[in-house]
Parts: C-alpha cells; structure tokens; sequence
C-alpha cells in the first residue's frame, strides 16, 4: 500500500528506534502501542504470523514482555524513503529469559507509516519468532 | 573514507537507479538465468549472506557465481515480484520485500515471502542480506 508522506527522515528514524523500540525495551505498553494506527498490521513474516488492530497488538506485547526478563534492541542500520513514507531497519534483538538464557536474533523491520504512525510492520527473523 | 553499510560519504545516485537494478537488472537476471546480468550487480568483492541460516557467499566470481549456477541447475522456473521497496539514496542503500515463487526439477511450486537488504558501495551491490520464509535456497555451489 502506498501512503502520502508526511514524517520527515529524522521523524521516521526517531519513530521507529526512540519511540517504538524504546519503548518495547521499557516494556511500556501504552507507549508502544501509541505507535501504531487503530487498524494496524503487523506480520512475521519468516514465521507467516499476523496479527492486525490494536486488540491483537496488546495481547501479543503483553505476552512478549512478560516472556523476557529483558528486552534490548540496538545496532540499527536505517533506510528510509521519506517520500513514500518508509522506514526499514537491521538490528539486533538481544532477548534474556527469566532463567538467564540469553537469544539473539539479527532482525529486519519493514515499516510503512501513515499520518505519523505504523500502517503496517513486516519483520524478518533470524531464528524463532518470540511474536506468537 | 572507510566504506561501511549505509554509512556516511556515501554519493547518492537518482531514486529510480535503486528501483532499477534491484527489478529490471539484478531479479530480472535471476528469474531469467542470466549470470552475467546478475553478476554485474555485484562489486567484486561482494558478499552475499543468508541471514536466516547464516549462509555467507563471499566474493562475485567465487561464492556468488557458485551459489547462482547452482540455484539455477536446481530449480526449473524462478519468479520475483509484488516488490515494495525503501529505496534511500542518502545511505546509498534499497530494502525490498517481493514474493519469491520457485520450482524445483520434478517438485512442485514453492511459495516464499522474503526480503533483502542491499547496500551499495558506489554503483554495485557490496553486501545483501537476504531473509526467507522457508529453508534456505541459496546453497553454497559446487564450484
């Protein structure tokens, strides 16, 4: 899907590494979700799982952030295509267990953005999908 | 200036130069079996990684070229398309996601929804990262 632009490059970088993952690594639910439209779409698509509206998106971070002990994202490379409102980034998800085990993941997010929040998140999984 | 992905003092090329060889040059190549047209693509010291089973294909004319000659005797029909692409000339870099449908000799279709991260040093593709949704496709050849 094609949505106007409208966030500048900065605006997009900072919405997708400062607002949303920082967020997710604070396990700040209401500020997660905040960044995503009503009817959001949000797919793994290395693990063909779905999960669409905010409803859906609630239940799967709560259940994320209460699979982890800690949750850190970091060494973002951003692309971004200001004019047709998208955003992808490479990073690495390092994911603690409450035993201490520790998963890392090289990770991709795709990102298309509409009036200044998530449309649709596409992600890419090095290994097994924690997003159920 | 030592060249990273996506890094600074990268000169941008036009918008529709990523778009184009990511389509018209690079898969265009792949589906039709044009070695040469895909190999161009690359810098010759390219590395190609699949990150989801972190296979690493390392060099145009050794790893690279191994690894198309085998996907190309291995399968029977090879199709890219339904592309959607972040192109972004500032870091020199295009991500895009396409459905990959792909038959191999005697098997029946497969249907892949992946994605590849390409950052160019110059004109020419210097590291790709692909992602699958299914086993790897991109085996090391035999070469």
């Amino acid at each position: 899907m094609q949505y106007e632009p409208g966030l500048s490059r900065g605006e997009l970088i900072h919405l997708a590494t400062q607002k949303y993952f920082a967020s997710v690594d604070a396990k700040n639910i209401d500020a997660t979700l905040a960044c995503f439209q009503d009817e959001a779409l949000f797919c793994v698509q290395t693990a063909f799982a779905r999960h669409s509206g905010k409803a859906e998106l609630r239940r799967m971070f709560e259940d994320f952030f209460g699979a982890w002990q800690t949750i850190v994202h970091h060494d973002f490379t951003c692309t971004v295509d200001e004019k047709n409102a998208r955003i992808t980034a490479s990073f690495e998800a390092v994911l603690t267990g409450h035993d201490g085990s520790v998963t890392r993941l090289s990770n991709t997010n795709f990102w298309r953005v509409r009036d200044g929040k998530f449309q649709e998140v596409y992600v890419y999984m090095s290994g097994g999908n924690p997003l159920i | 200036m030592t060249w990273s992905e996506g890094g600074t003092g990268q000169i941008a090329l036009p918008y529709p130069f990523y778009i184009d060889i990511v389509t018209k040059r690079y898969f265009d190549g792949v589906d039709n079996k044009t070695l040469a047209q895909v190999l161009d693509c690359f810098s010759a010291d390219a590395v190609l990684t699949e990150v989801t089973s972190n296979t690493v294909h390392t060099g145009r004319d050794a790893g690279i070229r191994a690894m198309f000659e085998k996907l190309f005797t291995d399968f029977s029909s090879i199709w890219h398309g339904n592309f959607v692409h972040t192109a972004d000339p500032q870091s020199n870099a295009v991500c895009s996601q396409f459905t990959v449908l792909i038959t191999p000799h005697g098997g029946g279709e497969l249907r892949y929804e992946n994605c590849n991260r390409f950052y160019l040093k110059d004109d020419k593709f210097h590291r790709v990262y692909v992602y699958m949704s299914g086993d790897n496709l991109l085996q090391p050849g035999d070469a």
